[in-house]
């Protein structure tokens, strides 16, 4: 019994990650350890036997312990994972605020030195409107 | 090679500081230094505008940073806009202006490369323990270790606006074992300093926050201890090469 709820629970988890990078919510090198544990699951549950081979053979007397222990190992390692990527991320995200305020103040110094004239003409390619002319009323 | 001319801004993050900012820029300024870099820590107040009016170049953060994180955006400004020192100060009147030329005498005379504006009197009980905490842990032998008044040189400055920097959240103990890490020197220039004109320290304020901040502090310090170097005490070693 046992072993066909984990052969569902790996399937189903195996189709939900491929939903999910149908649907663009996770990056496929994400997706991939996901697969990955997904298709772990399904062997297991399909083929319990495996297990208690591998056991044996690690000279685990109890395999379901040296299922829990992987299980909570690579667990752990996500986790640190996920925490590096996180900093990586907090670094960039910081660094682009930074700049976006830097160039938003060099914009304001640009505009600010511009004079009336540059500005009648910026506005003028932008728009193709003659700023100082009335604007045209038919065109509403 | 001859000596680059010191082009000196002064950078300084603000929270919310509308009503002391215009005093603090005046102060700068009549100290004879016009390039003001103010950085608006996404106040919810008119800070910005009011730094402007004063006469200060407003670099607005559109979240906020932190301290740091603020510091390090008017520092990357300032190195971009071709500025080779930089005087970071407090935008609560914290700081005395008359006291920048003090801190850049170890820097012109090539003494050092960081000078930190040290007054060890000031604080609580609460914020001396965790200073002496902090400096058994991280090695750290420098006076005053929170001091947001320094005067950085140009090499300094290359390090501080690096990613390296951009990962500490505070900009003491781990911005100051970056810049030992890297043989830079630094000076503990005493300094008098006023009492905050807004009352309170962003961090030495609530037992939570101190709470975290020692964690994070002692963490980091242990973590970086054994990797940072003493400085070399020759400044010619190191100064030779920079200018």
């Amino acid at each position: 019994m046992i072993a066909i709820i984990s052969a569902i629970m790996g399937l189903s988890a195996a189709a939900v990650i491929i939903q999910l990078i149908r649907s663009d919510r996770l990056h496929v090198n994400h997706g991939l350890g996901w697969f990955l544990v997904a298709a772990t699951l399904s062997l297991l549950g399909v083929a319990p036997s495996l297990f208690d081979f591998i056991a044996a053979q690690v000279g685990v007397s109890y395999p379901p312990a040296l299922a829990f222990s992987l299980g909570f190992l690579i667990l752990i390692v996500k986790l640190l994972l996920n925490d590096i990527d996180r900093s990586r991320m907090q670094i960039r995200q910081q660094r682009i605020i930074q700049r976006l305020a830097i160039l938003e103040s060099e914009l304001r110094r640009l505009r600010d030195e511009q004079t009336p004239k540059d500005l009648a003409a910026s506005y003028k390619i932008e728009t193709n409107q003659d700023p100082l002319e009335p604007k045209n009323r038919n065109i509403a | 090679m001859t000596p680059r001319l010191p082009k000196i801004a002064v950078v300084m993050p603000a929270l919310n500081e509308e009503a002391v900012i215009a005093r603090v820029i005046a102060g700068v300024r009549a100290q004879g230094i016009h390039d003001i870099v103010v950085v608006d820590d996404a106040s919810s107040d008119n800070t910005a505008e009011v730094a402007r009016a004063a006469g200060a170049t407003v670099v607005p953060l559109i979240v906020q940073l932190g301290a740091w994180g603020a510091t390090q955006a008017g520092i990357r400004f300032a190195v971009r806009k071709g500025f080779n020192t930089i005087i970071t100060m407090d935008a609560d009147g914290q700081h005395n202006p008359a006291d920048i030329s003090k801190l850049l005498t170890p820097l012109s005379t090539g003494r050092a490369n960081v000078a930190i504006g040290a007054c060890t009197q000031r604080g609580s009980l609460l914020r001396k323990i965790a200073w002496r905490w902090i400096k058994r842990v991280s090695g750290i032998t420098l006076e005053d270790v929170t001091s947001g008044f320094r005067a950085y040189d140009r090499l300094a400055l290359r390090r501080l606006a690096s990613w390296q920097a951009t990962l500490m959240e505070y900009q003491d103990i781990g911005v100051l074992l970056l810049l030992q890490r890297t043989n830079m020197i630094i000076e503990d220039i005493p300094v008098s300093m006023e009492s905050r004109s807004n009352g309170k320290s962003r961090i030495f304020h609530n037992w939570g926050v101190v709470a975290y901040y020692m964690a994070h502090t002692l963490l980091l310090g242990f973590c970086k201890r054994a990797r940072a170097r003493r400085p070399s005490m020759d400044p010619a070693v190191v100064y030779k090469v920079s200018r």
